[in-house]
């Protein structure tokens, strides 16, 4: 029987993202603690985060409006198990529609009792109110922020 | 069982380079969105997408995932192949003739300022035998010309000559790249002038099987094996394959086009796909990029380069000659135009694009 | 229009956690050639090769079936549309067919994550990364978004969840190529450690390796074959953004738009109006119970809020069609494969070649595909009537 042979691999690229100038521009409200949408001419909807088209339309947005900082939690999940390369569980993400906006955008939700995972997605099933919560150092990146409940 | 007639609607192509003011989906959309009103038609009489692109290149690990949505494939049917765009475009013909869709965007596009192509092009190589080496795309490209330089195939001058009058209509070329973009470290005999400039590329066109002046006369395509030895290095037999079967398709050759426009890694590859595709006779492909204002008259790799978009760029390119509309690079009366893709691993497959004014 | 196109050969690895004692190129090759075989046909009757290989990440190669490419000379394309990458790949070889430009095609694709150390941080990276990627999002927890949102919506329970996976298994046991054979009851489910609420382990699809090929033919090479019709077949795309779809009027995040779009195509082109009493078998793209569960209306299988009377109904009403005999997803998942296995399951049941799981009297059988952010959906309706 021939032996099998393996070879240990290391799978790793190096990528520069451009995050463009409506991210950037979101990103730059982000530092003043604004969450910024944009609207789209055709459907006239809200998008949040903002970006410079919209997809379903295929037409570039125009105007940027302020949302939130409130709004309604939309649906959730708590991570309980670890995996590699991810952060340390219980972690609650969540997609929230903020005030304002027509679409939602995913965070972290903080400040949650997870003592009991089974009562806290309960609770999070009834669709709590939440607001956007600074961190102390924003950076202008989405991570400047995460949801807290109302 | 004769097929439907496939047209040229509209096209649109953008070279660029760590354009920071816009991320990888906005490239996408306006080049998308610029031939799409090219085609003068609205998104309702679009059905299909078709797209290529390579998930190492973006940077995303399932990049149609984040990047169909901004070439139009909003509720639409639409498939992405990981292989180059002219590949995609005989993909996307076969779809329209089958009655599978109408009318379809191809778009494709490849961001050298955001990843590394160097590492890219190493990680095509197999762990096991080639990878340890340290092997790059380069390497069978270097192998080639080699081969066809020793053997005294146009080399010297005309190899002077044929980098020169790249350099040239690159200049000339108003889609080329200006500034920015990089090099590769060339490999021995291969010097920088050979090497293609990478570059921010994002090409797309409509096809429709409603009639209108471009039209896809012929497709072909063809595949050689993976490893280099397997291979004829003299010349490249899936390009040969690919534009015999294109020929037999259109009823006409590669040779009786007014342009050619060919995709290949290097000049060298440029010159040895001229003479695959019968543009050029075997042995005359540098002397031919040298001195016929036909011959890739883009600037081929030097205007801007990045895969998996080289063969859809190609396609516009040749587009625009058909319709006289290629600014300082046109050539005279253009009806007949051949455009070719190659794809990794070191342009193992092929594609043939034929067009025609009708 | 076109040619009707049909399965002539269904070629598959088993589907395990690794292969090491093959080489990528012995997968694919394997599979192709059983497929052959099964047709009845060399690979020179075959005029153009498709791959299939979805994130090459979770490989760790750069296209990996590029070391696979044989029969000299051959057009030869590769696609990768995430998880729906099977199907994309099953419906490029059949325009190939349909248009004329070839007699048979053969479609192969390739799962070769035996290679991958962990999956889920390769998921990680399907993500935008300027608004979304440094979250924890991953293939697991964009389903358990959705499962906490059908059970708020249409009132899904955990128990629900364990339910499927259960009979997934069950049905897995007859199926020899499948990944896992397990005994497990819903209960066995819901004690399993908790991933992401509301998901349990043993909801969650396995890493599976493998292979799967066809050989797609038209009209003459049917003749005389055991051929298995392609009836219908439709592909759609949905918006990335998965927080756009949540308030969406035309249909929600868990109404799957993009797989009902391509049911309406596909049922409209192969002539299906009652998909409860149309088809004998049902496979469906389903690495998670609620991604079954969200499927059921979008198909027409039930309304909305029914979903959850319609997991009792299947177990109780012998006149609906069998879900999943092949155990689905949740027993082997070789991403690349997976959609292309729903549609291999489907053509061997209705060719009677399913073995100790066939289903009696197949006369059609409909797979679907679900790739990307639950945004690329394949319907794909076969039979033994040709079109
Ligand atoms: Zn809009």
């Amino acid at each position: 029987m021939t032996e099998l042979v393996s070879i240990p691999g290391h799978w790793d690229f190096d990528y520069t993202y451009f995050a463009g100038e409506a991210a950037s521009r979101f990103f730059a409200e982000l530092r003043n603690t604004r969450v910024m949408g944009a609207t789209c001419p055709d459907c006239r909807r809200v998008l949040v985060p903002a970006r410079s088209f919209c997809d379903a339309c295929f037409q570039r947005t125009t105007d940027w409006v302020e949302v939130g900082p409130e709004g309604t939690l939309e649906t959730f999940t708590i991570i309980t198990a670890a995996f590699p390369g991810l952060p340390e569980p219980p972690i609650v993400m969540a997609y929230v529609t903020l005030d304002g906006a027509d679409t939602a955008l995913v965070n972290l939700v903080l400040g949650l009792d997870l003592s009991d995972i089974g009562a806290a997605a309960a609770g999070l099933q009834r669709q709590p109110r939440v607001r956007v919560q600074y961190g102390p150092e924003p950076q202008g990146r989405i991570t400047d922020f995460a949801f807290v409940l109302a | 069982m004769t097929r439907p007639a496939i047209y040229v609607e509209g096209a649109a192509l953008e070279i660029s380079f760590a354009d920071g003011r816009r991320n990888l989906q906005e490239l996408i959309f306006d080049t998308v969105r610029a031939a799409v009103d090219d085609s003068g038609q609205p998104m309702h009489e679009i059905d299909s997408v078709v797209l290529a692109a390579h998930d190492l290149v973006d940077g995303r690990s399932l990049s149609s995932m984040v990047t169909s949505p901004a070439a139009g494939a909003y509720l639409r049917d639409e498939i992405r192949y990981g292989d180059d765009g002219a590949g995609a475009l005989a993909a996307a013909v076969t779809r329209l003739e089958a009655g599978h869709a109408r009318r379809s965007i191809v778009a494709a596009w490849g961001r050298s300022s955001e990843h590394s192509p160097d590492q890219f092009s190493r990680s095509l190589f197999e762990p096991f035998r080639s990878r340890p080496l340290g092997l790059d795309e380069f390497v069978l490209s270097a192998m080639r010309a080699q081969l066809c330089l020793s053997a005294g195939d146009g080399a010297g001058p005309a190899r002077e000559r044929a980098s020169l009058r790249r350099i040239d209509s690159a200049r000339a070329n108003p889609r080329a790249l200006r500034g920015g973009g990089f090099r590769s470290a060339p490999h021995f005999p291969l010097d920088d002038a050979d090497l293609p400039l990478w570059a921010d590329v994002t090409a797309a066109v409509v096809l429709s099987t409603e009639p209108s002046p471009i039209r896809v006369a012929g497709v072909g395509q063809s595949s050689e094996p993976y490893n280099f030895g397997d291979r004829d290095l003299r010349t490249i037999t899936s390009l040969k394959t690919a534009a015999g079967r294109a020929a037999a398709d259109a009823g006409f050759g590669a040779d009786t086009a007014d342009v050619a426009e060919v995709d290949g890694l290097t000049l060298i590859d440029e010159a040895l796909g001229l003479e695959a595709i019968g543009f050029a006779a075997p042995g005359t492909g540098l002397r031919t990029l040298a001195g016929d204002g036909r011959a890739n008259p883009s600037g081929g790799g030097a205007s801007g380069y990045s895969p998996p978009s080289m063969g859809l760029v190609r396609v516009v390119e040749s587009v625009l000659q058909l319709r006289g509309t290629a600014g300082s690079v046109q050539q005279r009366s253009v009806r007949r135009a051949v455009a070719t893709g190659g794809s990794v691993v070191a342009g193992q497959t092929q594609t043939v694009v034929l067009l025609e004014a009708v | 229009m076109s040619e009707p196109v049909a399965v002539l050969g269904v070629g598959q690895t088993t589907y395990k956690r690794r292969h090491p004692e093959s080489s990528a190129a012995d997968l694919i090759w394997a599979a192709a050639e059983e497929a052959l075989a099964d047709a009845g046909l060399g690979i020179d009757a075959v005029d153009v090769i498709i791959a299939g290989v979805a994130p090459d990440a979770l490989a760790g190669e750069n296209c990996v079936e590029k070391t696979a490419i044989f029969g000299t000379g051959k057009p030869f394309l590769r696609v990768n549309t995430g998880g729906v990458t099977g199907s994309s790949t099953a419906f490029a070889g059949a325009s190939y067919v349909a248009s004329g430009r070839a007699r048979a095609a053969l479609v192969v694709s390739l799962e070769r994550m035996g290679q991958a150390s962990t999956s889920q941080r390769v998921f990680n990276t399907i993500f935008d990364p300027v608004y979304e990627k440094d979250f924890p999002l991953t293939t697991i927890t964009m389903a358990a978004l959705r499962a906490s949102m059908l059970m708020r919506v249409y009132g899904y329970s955990e128990r629900d969840w364990a339910e499927i996976a259960a009979r997934n298994y069950r049905h897995a046991l007859r199926n020899p190529l499948a990944h896992l054979h397990l005994e497990v009851t819903p209960e066995d489910v819901l004690d399993s450690p908790l991933l992401a609420w509301p998901i349990h382990r043993l909801e969650a699809c396995p890493m599976s390796e493998g292979a799967c090929a066809l050989v797609l033919g038209g009209r003459d090479l049917a003749a005389g074959r055991n051929a298995a019709w392609i009836q219908g077949m439709a592909s759609t795309s949905d918006s990335y953004a998965m927080g756009d779809r949540i308030r969406r009027p035309e249909g929600s995040l868990v109404d799957l738009l993009s797989l009902q779009r391509s049911a309406v195509r596909a049922y409209a082109d192969a002539g299906v109006s009652d998909p409860r009493k149309e088809f004998g078998v049902v496979e469906l793209y389903s690495p998670f119970s609620s991604a079954e569960a969200m499927t059921y209306p979008a198909l027409g299988f039930c309304a909305p809020l029914d979903g959850p009377r319609f997991i009792q109904e299947q177990q109780e009403d012998p006149s609906l069609p069998v879900f999943n005999p092949s155990g689905g997803p949740q027993a082997a998942n070789p991403v690349s494969a997976t959609a292309m296995v729903r549609i291999a399951e489907c053509a061997l049941q209705v060719r009677g070649l399913a073995g100790d799981r066939q289903v009696a009297d197949v006369r059609r059988a409909v797979a679907t595909g679900q790739g990307g952010a639950t945004q690329f959906s394949t319907v794909c309706v076969l039979g033994t009537q040709t079109p």
